[in-house]
This record gives structure tokens, C-alpha cells and sequence, in this order.
């Protein structure tokens, strides 16, 4: 087949697959030595494969995720040897105990789920994470971050009352979790709120090095962090602590460390809400 | 079912995962059906950023999206006993998961999308790098994947958009390797004439690619 007949785009995709017989690949082959429309056509089947292969791979929103992780919590394991109880507290044993300090009204978070159906808020998971993890200061956290999905502007948390103030050897109250998401610059320019709410399953720091860490962030800034994640940014291991800049005007200053503390970027400022 | 090497799995280096790193996916999934509270979601960690990227390629919806793997999952996790060892664990899950999106299409036939959802649901979801070429192509590539029979457009997904093999793609599909093929020359030749006006707007211009130029040359 040569001069004014061409292949059409199929045969020369399924030449490129090798899925021709030898005789009409061969023909084909001979047709492409001479015909620069066919060359061209192959090069564009060869551009298409680029392009799939060049569109970004996106995480899982963590909305989704907590989403998810609830979903999972909620359903009991179908292959577990010890019964449900009849009170379903057992259910209940998957995630921590509710801190009794915390001054979370249970009953209250307890409405925030099940997540409505259709075009839902991802956020809205966030209050009974917040109660599920807890956390020191979940009061104040869960409140603020409940109000949130209701689309009333939530009051941000306000400053810890139990933490004592600008003492060195203050313990501070701040939650962690460990998201391993990988954080874009675009994403630590906020709004965060959806990003650093606690998931069920990591509890409150434990680890000395970080808290060594936020402790060090802390002072340097003078003042406690809103909320810590260990997570990853632009691919590598890190830790993202948001900290209030002006909480009247929804500002938070983001600060972003390697496993030894080093600064990964510039602390950048965000959006909470 | 191995990832492409470009993209490793990334979950493996969270703060959790790194003590359970040296478990596999099938003890995990023994654990699960053992009663292990924890173990799931243990998997889920590691596999979901690859289910979501391939429910959303598939799908083209971050709404239907998240509900197919949330399905997926909740499935996997009631059905764990029906997992044979004579898969990995990955191309289980991507079954289910495939499964459940192109069970999403069937059910809701074609459904028309606006341009400005489209755009939306790119915003939201994808992290794209701030360069405007790029991000266009990346949209028009996303718009021209849904004008393809679904069955096309899952194979492209996995061989081409997620650089799986197409052994692997076929195992995941419950389909030959053959078919594979076919399904994802029969796409790329539908997609070649809507995308062909984007190959000078890229970088990707050099794309004459081994393979294509080892074809043309003999």
C-alpha cells in the first residue's frame, strides 16, 4: 500500500502492540519507510502513551481517607471469634477510650455522623476523630473543628486555658498525627483545617525526638502549636506543624522539619479555614 | 503485582507503617481474617493513594471515585477469606476496585459532563504542578479518556497512566494479555486525533518514542 492510500490510526496501534500477523506487519513496516503521514500518525499514537503516562498521580484527598478509615472502624471484623456484645461496647474498643478530661460532650459528636450521602463533607468526620483520638485539648480542638463542616464560620480554637503560658517547662497540648500524606506547597497554603484533624487510631505524641522538636518550634515562636503531622513533603519524610499567626484573621504560620529538626522550606503562611 | 518503579508506594515510610514495613500484604490479610483489629487498615494505608488514582483515572469523578473505593474496601474487608494466594494481594484489591468502578458506569450509563465540573474536579483533586501547559494537557487528556468505552479506558488506565504491565493489567482485568493489547491500541487510536493538537504544546514533542522509532525505522 503506498502513494495516496494510508493506514488508519488502529492497524498502526495494534503494529505498535505487535498484535499484526508478520506478513501485514511487514507490508505496514514498508509503507511507514516511505510515507510521512503514516510516520506521523505512529508518532502520535506514541505521544498519546506520553501523555497518559505524564497526567500527575494524585494522593487520596485525606477527606476520603478519614472517610474511609470510619467506614472501616464502624464495621465489625466479620472474621472475629469474640462477639459483638449486646451493649456493642466492643465495637467501641477499636478506637481509645475517650479522654476523661477532655470536656467533649459525647453525645453531641455522636451527631456529627453518619456522613450525609450525595455531594458530602469530608470535614465532618473531623469531630469524632478529634473525640476518638484523645488527645489533650480535644475540647477545644474538637469544638473548633466541628463547627467547621456546619459552613458557620468556626470560631478557631481558642488558646489552651489548661496550659500555663510562656513557661519554658510547660508541657504543651497539641495533636499529632501521622497522615503520611505528601504534602504540595499549594496544599500547606491552606486552607488546612481539612488536612491536620486527628484520624482515629494515632493517639497523642509519644516521641521524644519530635517532641523535643514542636517543643523547640514552640519557643521559638512563643506559643503552642494549633496541631502536628507527620507526614511528607514533596516526597520527603517530614513534619508539619501549623501554629497560630493571628487567629482573628485566620492566618497560621506553618512550619515544616525533617526527622532532625532542619527546616525543609521557609515557614510559609496559611489559611485554617 | 509489582508498582512501576517510578512510583513507589509511598505509605511505607509513614511513622506507623515503618514497624510494620517488614510484614506483607497476605500476613496482614491473615491477621485480618485472624481478627486483628488493626490489620486492615494497616493495608488500607499502604494501597490506597494507588486505588484512589486508578478509581479516579476510571472514573473521572472525585464524588464517584471516592464511593467505588469505599466499596472496594468495605468488600475486601468483608470478603478477605475469598483472597487466593495465587495472586498478590495488590491485584486483588485492584480487581475489586476496577470492578467496582466499571460496576459505576454500567449503572449510571454516560453521564454528561460540564466543562466547568471538569475543571473543578481537577482543581480539587489533582496536585498539578502551577505550569499552565502542563495542567491544560493533563485536563484535556482526563476530558478525551471519557469519551472511551469503559473497557478501553480501565486497560489504558493501568498500562499506560499507571505504568502497570500488561500482564499484570490482564490479571487485574480477569482478561488475556491479547485483549489487553487490543483494548489499549484500540484507545490510543481513538485518542491520537483529539490529542495530536496537544503534542507541540509540551515538551513532549521528543516523544518519538524507542519503541515508535524503532517500528518506523524497521
Amino acid at each position: 500500500m503506498t502513494g495516496d492510500t494510508h493506514y488508519d490510526l488502529e492497524i498502526l496501534a495494534e503494529l505498535a502492540e505487535g498484535l499484526l500477523d508478520d506478513a501485514t506487519a511487514r507490508r505496514v513496516r514498508e509503507h511507514l519507510a516511505v510515507c510521512d503521514p503514516c510516520g506521523e500518525s505512529l508518532a502520535d499514537l506514541a505521544a498519546v502513551r506520553e501523555m497518559l503516562a505524564a497526567v500527575p498521580v494524585p494522593a487520596m484527598p485525606l477527606g476520603v481517607a478519614m472517610r474511609i478509615d470510619r467506614a472501616l472502624a464502624d464495621e465489625p471484623n466479620p472474621f472475629a471469634s469474640v462477639p459483638v456484645g449486646a451493649n456493642g461496647l466492643s465495637k467501641l474498643s477499636l478506637v481509645p477510650a475517650l479522654d476523661a478530661s477532655a470536656e467533649v460532650d459525647s453525645e453531641e459528636l455522636a451527631t456529627v455522623t453518619p456522613i450525609r450521602r450525595g455531594r458530602r463533607v469530608w470535614v465532618a468526620t473531623l469531630g469524632m476523630a478529634a473525640a476518638a483520638a484523645g488527645v489533650f485539648g480535644a475540647s477545644v480542638l474538637a469544638s473548633s473543628l466541628m463547627s467547621a463542616p456546619g459552613g458557620t464560620l468556626a470560631e478557631p480554637p481558642a488558646t489552651s486555658v489548661s496550659t500555663p503560658e510562656r513557661s519554658p517547662q510547660r508541657t504543651l497540648a497539641y495533636t499529632v498525627r501521622a497522615s503520611g500524606h505528601n504534602y504540595t506547597s499549594r496544599e500547606l497554603s491552606g486552607p488546612l483545617v481539612g488536612y491536620f484533624g486527628p484520624e482515629p487510631g494515632t493517639g497523642s505524641n509519644n516521641d521524644e525526638q519530635l517532641d523535643a522538636c514542636v517543643q523547640d518550634k514552640a519557643n521559638e515562636l512563643d506559643r503552642p502549636p494549633i496541631a502536628v503531622d507527620r507526614a511528607q513533603y514533596n516526597g520527603s519524610e517530614a513534619t508539619v506543624m501549623a501554629f497560630w499567626e493571628d487567629q482573628s484573621l485566620d492566618k497560621v504560620r506553618v512550619v515544616v522539619v525533617d526527622d532532625n529538626c532542619r527546616e525543609l522550606r521557609q515557614d510559609g503562611l496559611a489559611t485554617w479555614n | 503485582m509489582t508498582p512501576p518503579p517510578e512510583q513507589p508506594a509511598t505509605p511505607e515510610h509513614s511513622a506507623v507503617a515503618g514497624a510494620r514495613a517488614s510484614v506483607t500484604d497476605a500476613d496482614l490479610l491473615a491477621r485480618h481474617i485472624g481478627g486483628d483489629p488493626q490489620a486492615f487498615s494497616e493495608i488500607v494505608k499502604r494501597h490506597r493513594d494507588r486505588m484512589w488514582a486508578v478509581a479516579l483515572r476510571t472514573l473521572g469523578d472525585p464524588d464517584e471515585a471516592a464511593d467505588a473505593v469505599q466499596d472496594a474496601f468495605m468488600s475486601a474487608y468483608r470478603k478477605a477469606d475469598s483472597f487466593r494466594g495465587d495472586a498478590a494481594v495488590t491485584t486483588w484489591l485492584h480487581r475489586i476496585v476496577v470492578n467496582a468502578c466499571l460496576d459505576r458506569m454500567r449503572r449510571k450509563s454516560v453521564r454528561p459532563v460540564a466543562d466547568d465540573e471538569l475543571i473543578e474536579a481537577a482543581e480539587r483533586d489533582t496536585q498539578l504542578p502551577d505550569q499552565t501547559a502542563e495542567r491544560e494537557v493533563s485536563m484535556e487528556v482526563t476530558a478525551a479518556l471519557k469519551l472511551l468505552p469503559s473497557d478501553q479506558r480501565a486497560a489504558l488506565v493501568l498500562v499506560d497512566m499507571m505504568g502497570y504491565s500488561v500482564e499484570d493489567a490482564a490479571s487485574v482485568l480477569g482478561v488475556p494479555a491479547g485483549t489487553v493489547k487490543s483494548r489499549c491500541a484500540r484507545g490510543r487510536a481513538k485518542l491520537a486525533p483529539i490529542l495530536s493538537h496537544l503534542r507541540n504544546r509540551t515538551d513532549l514533542t521528543r516523544v518519538s518514542s524507542a519503541k515508535g522509532a524503532e517500528l518506523r525505522d524497521g
